[in-house]
């Protein structure tokens, strides 16, 4: 145990955890979604660059994982494939399908809610880590700056994309705009820290959960307003408050999907 | 495949490795417009090196060169008068005045720290 | 009327098969035989499409990789097949300017199945060491046929190869890193890879094509080797693969499934049971195990979002 470790109290270490596994568990999610993508997105150039955010995002999940694994909480592999549901951490949005249907088969997976998604998670990821460069567990602090710095290109991409899609035809904002508020209804808890809110905040781990949506309103409307749009209300989270454990079936699946292989021997080396 | 005729537009790629390399070309991709071809362009050519700058180059803003205009360029070597190669007698020439030839080894060696 | 255009198709032919021989290189805007244009654009569309078709049954085990390395590994890798898609594809679209046509018009190619991809990808990927062999075996067999054509005649093509045979040698090693791990496991992961190499191995020897167009009544390789795209037959490369990877494979332990392979001394060559060459013509008609279900997903995927692509030629600056 090291000298930070042995310092600290357990309500500190619990509302320490429970924000890494927030944030963990939100990376690993977005990255899987993104992964699943990987081969069909409308054009293969555009493939190719989403992929390198998924691969930046895990790589991003991976890092708070090690944070965990250096707290104790278990090896990084273990927490990132084996926890299960009621114990994982992140937003419902982000765990949702990419649309109707398996990835090994046809998938219908919808572009305007993988655009739409992306933008309102990078931008709450973005708020999120401005306010953990000041983190009082400097551990967290020193990822966070890192993780901050291929958060410049997600962001960049996904605006891009956001905006041309809502000023091309009518077909593409028609779908944009289902996309917002198929977003929009999950995204409640995304600024949540769910039970631990309190102790998250009182040790100064993160800026408040207002603070944060009052930010996060604030980046974002610029890019609403380029597009004739208002800035939306971010909702109350729903009874599923993926902070506190409370997921639906689409993680459930992707969960037994994400741990199949290792699932077979979780002993063995792979 | 209606109107995917102008989603296919090329885009020359062009970037430099370090701040103070020059531009090379890296590949071409298809895009719908600038925007697009930039956010693509790493990513589809420079995931694994560093990269300082990027450039993108609508390809039918690029003049090419045709077979005719291909044979402008060829000359004859009859051009020492250009090149050092030329002057080379200068070498003898200051060794009778006990002086060394400033080749271009030498001099391009003057912008460095004064010996 | 300029000099350039008085001169005789022969002249040109000639002037064209000099460059050749003497190791020049021709650009996308060169003067060139029909023949030969016809020859890349068949060879690379096939190349390039086998790589947008090959992404996908190794996509297959993306989220399902065992641990978050091997999931970023084998993302990173699947990326750089959509990637070499990309280029090969983009130096297609090129030589196809003449036909008008560009890459939608190769998508309909695929789906109507004018346009064939490589057997491999067509099989079924049952277990993770699948996803092992394609990057250790399928990914070393195509390593010995791009590298022989990254002198190619055709500049464009060998610039690709030049891109895309550095990420091969990633490629390969990723396949090696899971085998390995597969082969000093448990003895339900040496299972595994076993249970793949037999599922793989006629695959790999039909990869290559047929040692003589004889067999299957049609082959590329005369005009290829012809054109200088590239300098070895069918035979050869299967032979260099044995050379590279027989060793390698029986070291692991591994058998490998055809009884009568042995090294002849006298030929210097090694002598194989034949894999299944009407199967193999089966197979790349689409009638592969995989072949319709790969062939679906990709229709439907490039079908089920085109309005993004109508959407932003709306777009257009």
């Amino acid at each position: 145990m090291t000298n930070a470790e042995s310092a600290m109290s357990q309500e500190y270490k619990d509302a320490l955890e429970s924000l890494l596994f927030q944030l963990a568990d939100d990376d690993f999610m977005y990255a899987y979604r993104g992964s699943e993508w990987l081969g069909l997105a409308p054009h293969i150039e555009a493939d190719i660059a989403f992929s390198s955010i998924s691969q930046d995002t895990m790589g991003h999940a991976a890092m708070y994982y090690q944070l965990l694994e250096d707290l104790g909480a278990g090896k990084a592999d273990h927490l990132a494939h084996f926890r299960p549901s009621e114990d994982r951490k992140n937003s419902i949005l982000l765990e949702r399908v990419n649309g109707e249907g398996y990835y090994m088969e046809t998938p219908h997976y919808d572009w305007a809610y993988a655009v739409v998604r992306s933008v309102f998670y990078t931008y709450a990821k973005k708020v999120k880590l401005d306010s953990l460069r000041e983190s009082a567990y400097l551990p967290l602090a020193d990822v966070a700056l890192k993780v901050r710095m291929e958060l410049y290109y997600h962001k960049m991409h996904w605006d891009i994309w956001f905006k041309q899609l809502l000023n091309s035809t009518d077909v593409a904002k028609k779908k944009m705009n289902d996309a917002i508020q198929l977003v929009l209804a999950d995204f409640g808890d995304v600024f949540s820290f769910g039970s631990h809110k309190q102790a998250i905040e009182k040790n100064g781990l993160i800026a408040s959960e207002e603070e944060l949506k009052d930010k996060w309103s604030k980046l974002i409307a610029p890019l609403f307003q380029s597009v004739q749009m208002t800035t939306p209300i971010i909702p109350e989270p729903s009874d599923k408050n993926g902070r506190n454990g409370k997921h639906t079936s689409d993680l459930e699946k992707g969960l037994a999907t994400l741990s199949e292989v290792n699932k077979v021997d979780s002993a063995a080396v792979w | 495949m209606m109107g995917e005729e102008k989603f296919y537009q090329e885009y020359e790629i062009f970037s430099k490795r370090t701040p103070s390399s020059a531009f090379q070309h890296q590949f071409s991709l298809l895009a719908p417009n600038e925007d697009m071809a930039f956010i693509m362009a790493q990513e589809n050519f420079m995931r694994r090196e560093p990269v300082a700058d990027i450039w993108i180059v609508n390809r039918k803003h690029i003049k090419k060169m045709n077979d005719e205009e291909k044979m402008t360029l060829n000359r004859l070597e009859n051009k020492d008068y250009r090149t050092t190669k030329g002057y080379g007698y200068l070498k003898k020439k200051w060794r009778q005045y006990e002086q060394e030839m400033l080749d271009e080894k030498e001099i391009l060696s003057w912008g460095g720290v004064r010996k | 009327m300029t000099y350039m255009s008085v001169e005789t198709e022969e002249a040109k032919l000639d002037k064209f098969m000099e460059r050749i021989e003497s190791g020049d290189k021709i650009e996308a805007d060169d003067w060139m035989p029909d023949e030969y244009r016809m020859t890349l654009i068949k060879l690379i569309s096939m190349h390039g499409m086998s790589e947008i078709m090959g992404a996908l049954p190794e996509k297959e085990w993306v989220p399902r990789a065992p641990s978050l390395y091997r999931k970023l590994g084998i993302m990173a890798k699947v990326q750089d097949e959509m990637g070499h898609g990309q280029l090969l594809l983009r130096v297609t679209e090129d030589l196809l300017i003449p036909y008008n046509k560009n890459r939608g018009d190769l998508m309909q190619d695929l789906f109507t199945g004018d346009l064939k991809f490589h057997n491999v990808f067509h099989m079924e990927t049952k277990t993770w060491a699948d996803a092992g062999i394609i990057g250790w075996l399928v990914d070393g067999a195509a390593i010995i046929t791009q590298t022989d054509m990254l002198k190619a005649s055709y500049g464009p093509y060998s610039r690709a190869l030049q891109r895309i045979c550095a990420e091969e040698v990633f490629h390969a090693q990723h396949g090696e890193s899971i085998i390995l791990a597969l082969a000093e496991g448990t003895e339900n992961q040496k299972a595994m890879v076993q249970e793949a190499l037999n599922r793989w191995w006629e695959p790999l020897l039909m990869f290559f094509g047929p040692a003589s167009k004889e067999t299957t009544g049609s082959s590329k390789q005369d005009l290829t080797i012809k054109y200088k795209i590239r300098t070895k037959t069918n035979e050869e490369f299967r032979q260099i693969f044995f050379d590279k990877y027989i060793p390698r494979i029986l070291s692991l332990g591994l058998t490998i499934p055809d009884p009568t392979l042995h090294y002849d001394k006298e030929s210097n060559m090694w002598s194989y049971q034949q894999p299944d060459w009407n199967e193999f013509k089966k197979i790349i008609k689409n009638q592969g195990p995989r072949s319709e279900a790969r062939l679906n997903l990709r229709r439907h995927s490039y079908e089920y979002n085109s309005w993004v692509r109508d959407a932003l030629s709306a777009t257009i600056s």
